[in-house]
């Protein structure tokens, strides 16, 4: 770059009129991203917009359809991982992509290994390790730590270090750092990623929290519905709402659906539930046509609850009585038959069988209505999910579309249908929304309130407050395994929410 | 229910831990019991001359072992879906065959002989690495169809006759010693010491272990699984070609059928292994080790005088034990 002013506007990556089309899926229509050296590119959309997609296929993971990509002037034809790697490009994934059973200093030479005269150099590699992992990252992890005993945040460091250890980065890609980092670290990681920045290195953030893109990144490109449909700029902190109108494309109405069910009799009561280990002593209602909130941090035990009540685990003490009876749960098929369904919070491996078509998968748990002497009558099926699917909006809307290329959105709402179609009368909700654009999180909501409209009782388990109070019209706030409150949403805000599940009063009483 | 929740220290996560590890050790336990029976009901079975003998029958096996490490190790050990070649002990029986007919019947040099069986041996990887990387099929079931090929193709070469050979190099393969040592065993140990070294000192191995590892995260770093992979299974026949030598010198030449004890012996002593190693994954060392326990133990059925039907049963029910303690411990702890 000779010129310091065109530094800006001269790309080192463009990729142009990029198409991909999936199986009934068109997942990019002619979509462009443009990034220079030294500059922190935001991408941002809905789920499904095209983000990853692009992402992926400037990773060599899919293969494009059409159109150009070039990187440092020189047009790509064969984009392979190993290729864009070899140009300096590299992809910090959401996954960690780590070996459990390898050591630290390993896992950040994997693939680029120092090798003296004797073969391999571990000592150089340790050293190297921890002297990066020290200055640039500012955290002493030993280098011969084993990765499956770190915690989440320190693998997404190793992670890191991997990635530019061996100084010859030119494009980073963040696929949502963040998204298990603690907010320390979450700063510990903004600080490394603007030195990277400084070493005139180009930056490409993917991420759904646009208080981080708008805090940390230069320019943004806004995705919808596999098009670049804005590019910001100038980012400053008033920029998320302009992002948001681009990522929606129409103003977005109030979130939460209006409080209309009807409250009616007990449906679940249960009283004095242990499982030994997790929670203690649980005390919870649930009555007909009510949402019922479940809010904890993690290990506060709320997973293991809502696992226990559908039951995936068993309980050691306690009664649970469901619509009059008392019942004792044995596995998840009894719940089933009984009328209690989970909507499990990773739906990707518990909630979807992800290569069976929509329609399918929607069907699942209801084979017996779709079946003409117990054989399953595939018109009545399709016609059947199609019904459904066009009830709850499920784009595309193509019930032989593969479940797998759909939105992290739809694939929600495919696991809502097929209990939907069950007519159950309990419906545990475990993070329905984790991982869903905001359009997809209207539409679940809207769904949940239509649930106790016709009776159904509903329990979420949600670490997000704001879903709780918008949502709820009680909630139990669980901590270290115990219930500590259980009060109407209507008597909590955000701030007393997040004290009560952090503990954040009894710091306040002993201190 | 994902693995990090046995992080925490609860009551029950300690209970499911040690019960984890005890089905982890439980394999080992038994072979120790078995062994220590052997000693006491064979009088004979602890000395010197028995550990030399133990140690040369278990060399061919040792060597087989060595390969399919290398392949579990690059594909994973997952037992279905995972690294496995079952081929090895048919591919060392082949380069065998060939070496015998070569040499006892058509009167080849041997180091044509050897070039012959090694090219055959090597042969059989690449058709194990086509289907496998290329075409897609599990190990599993790919190495089950070139073994039973390969097979039918070692009764056509020697009409399942036996083939005696009396080379000289054969014969001090399997008689000569150095400094007090069978040449066999210091051969088969550098061997081991090569093998180790270049599977855990070099860059080669550590990308064959992230591939095995996870295939993701290799991919990621830019390591080829494909490449890896492939080659697991050329080194993989490469050990089987080796291993031929000592089949013919264990034997004096070639016998019908060998390859079936061979293959017993090797998925036995691999994932055996994979019980001494503290994080119970197939390692070299602890496959190596698994060998000649289990040379130990057939022996040591010998010498007490059992049928050698039954020690075919007992090692097949031991497999089961070791693969299901495998599988159990596995589950127990997460």
């Amino acid at each position: 770059m000779q010129n310091d002013n065109t530094s800006n506007t001269q790309a080192l990556l463009s990729m142009e009129d990029i198409s991909k089309t999936f199986p009934g899926v068109k997942a990019l229509d002619a979509a462009s991203l443009g990034v220079a050296a030294g500059e922190i590119h935001g991408l941002v959309g809905e789920n499904g917009a095209g983000k990853s997609t692009i992402i992926k296929v400037l990773a060599g993971v899919y293969g494009r359809d059409s159109g150009t990509i070039v990187l440092d002037g020189k047009a790509l034809a064969d984009v392979t991982p190993h290729s864009v790697h070899e140009a300096g490009v590299r992809f910090i994934h959401q996954e960690l992509h780590l070996v459990p059973h390898f050591t630290v200093a390993e896992s950040v030479f994997m693939g680029q290994e120092i090798t003296g005269p004797f073969g391999l150099d571990r000592r150089a590699m340790r050293t190297r390790t921890e002297q990066f992992l020290s200055e640039s990252l500012h955290t002493s992890i030993s280098g011969s730590t084993l990765i499956r005993d770190l915690g989440i945040a320190e693998r997404k460091l190793v992670q890191i270090a991997r990635a530019l250890i061996d100084d010859k980065a030119r494009l980073v890609v963040f696929d949502e750092p963040t998204a298990p980092l603690a907010s320390g670290e979450i700063d510990q990681l903004f600080a490394a990623i603007r030195r990277l920045k400084e070493r005139g290195i180009a930056i490409i953030y993917v991420s759904h929290y646009l208080g981080e893109i708008t805090e940390l990144c230069d320019r943004v490109t806004v995705f919808r519905n596999g098009v670049d449909v804005a590019v910001l700029d100038h980012v400053d902190s008033h920029s998320a709402d302009t992002i948001i109108e681009h990522m929606v494309g129409r103003e977005l109405e109030a979130l939460y659906p209006g409080k209309s069910h009807r409250i009616g009799d007990t449906l679940l009561d249960i009283s004095q539930l242990s499982d030994g280990s997790r929670f203690r002593d649980v005390d919870l209602c649930v009555r007909r046509g009510e949402i019922v909130g479940v809010a904890g941090l993690i290990g506060s035990g709320r997973e293991e609850l809502t696992d226990t009540i559908y039951g995936l685990r068993q309980a050691t003490s306690g009664t649970v009585t469901f619509d009059g009876d008392a019942i004792n749960l044995k596995a998840p098929w009894a719940a089933v038959q009984k009328g209690i369904v989970l909507v499990p919070r990773d739906r990707r491996h518990d909630g979807l069988i992800l290569d069976m078509t929509v329609g399918d998968n929607i069907n699942l748990a209801s084979l017996d209505e779709v079946a003409s002497f117990r054989i399953e009558n595939r018109e009545k099926a399709a016609r059947r999910a199609e019904a459904l699917s066009d009830k709850i909006d499920i784009r595309p809307r193509r019930v032989e579309a593969v479940t797998r290329f759909l939105s992290g959105g739809n694939q929600q709402k495919v696991v809502l249908a097929r209990w939907l179609a069950t007519g159950s009368k309990l419906f545990i909700l475990d993070e329905p929304t984790v991982g869903v654009d905001i359009g997809a999180k209207v539409e679940i909501y809207q769904l949940i309130e239509d649930l106790a409209k016709e009776g159904a009782g509903v329990l979420v388990s949600s670490s997000d407050p704001a879903e709780l109070l918008g949502l709820c019209d009680r909630i139990i706030i669980l901590m270290r395994g115990r219930v500590v409150e259980d009060r109407p949403a209507a008597e909590l805000t955000i701030d007393s929410l997040l004290a009560l599940t952090t503990g954040g009063h009894v710091k306040a009483a002993s201190a | 229910m994902s693995g990090e929740a046995s992080s925490m220290s609860a009551p029950r996560g300690w209970i499911q831990r040690s019960a984890g590890m005890w089905l982890g050790t439980l394999p080992l336990m038994i072979f120790v019991a078995l062994l220590l029976y052997l000693s006491i009901a064979s009088a004979n079975f602890l000395t010197l001359s028995t550990l030399d003998l133990i140690l040369r029958q278990a060399i061919p096996t040792v060597i087989v072992c060595l390969g399919l490490s290398v392949v579990v190790m690059a594909g994973g050990d997952d037992v279905v879906s995972g690294g496995i070649d079952l081929s090895v002990p048919a591919t060392a029986v082949l380069a065998a065959a060939i070496i015998a007919d070569q040499i006892s019947l058509h009167e080849t040099a041997l180091a044509i002989a050897l070039l012959l069986a090694m090219a055959g041996a090597l042969a059989v990887g690449i058709v194990n690495a086509f289907l496998v990387v290329w075409v897609g099929m599990t190990p599993l079931l790919a190495t089950l169809a070139t073994s039973v090929a390969v097979v039918g193709i070692v009764k056509v070469i020697t009409a399942s006759r036996r083939i005696n050979v009396d080379h000289a190099a054969i014969v001090w393969l399997r008689d000569g010693v150095f400094a007090g040592v069978s040449v066999g065993v210091l051969i088969t140990f550098v061997l081991f010491i090569f093998y180790f070294w270049t599977v855990h000192r070099t860059r080669w191995g550590m990308n064959l272990q992230a591939v095995g590892g996870s295939r993701d995260a290799a991919e990621v770093s830019g390591i080829s699984p494909k490449r890896y992979i492939s080659q697991s299974f050329l080194v993989a026949a490469f050990a089987g070609g080796l291993a031929a030598m000592f089949i013919l010198a264990r034997g004096s030449g070639f016998t019908p059928g060998t390859e079936e004890n061979l293959l017993l012996e090797m998925v036995l002593a691999t994932f055996l292994g994979a019980a001494f190693s503290p994080r119970r994954v197939v390692t070299l060392w602890g496959a190596v080790l698994g060998a000649v326990l289990v040379s130990a133990l057939s022996l040591g059925f010998k010498s007490i005088g059992v049928n050698v039907f039954w020690t075919g049963c007992i090692k097949g029910a031991l497999i089961l034990v070791v693969v299901a303690s495998a599988s159990l411990s596995g589950r127990v702890r997460s």
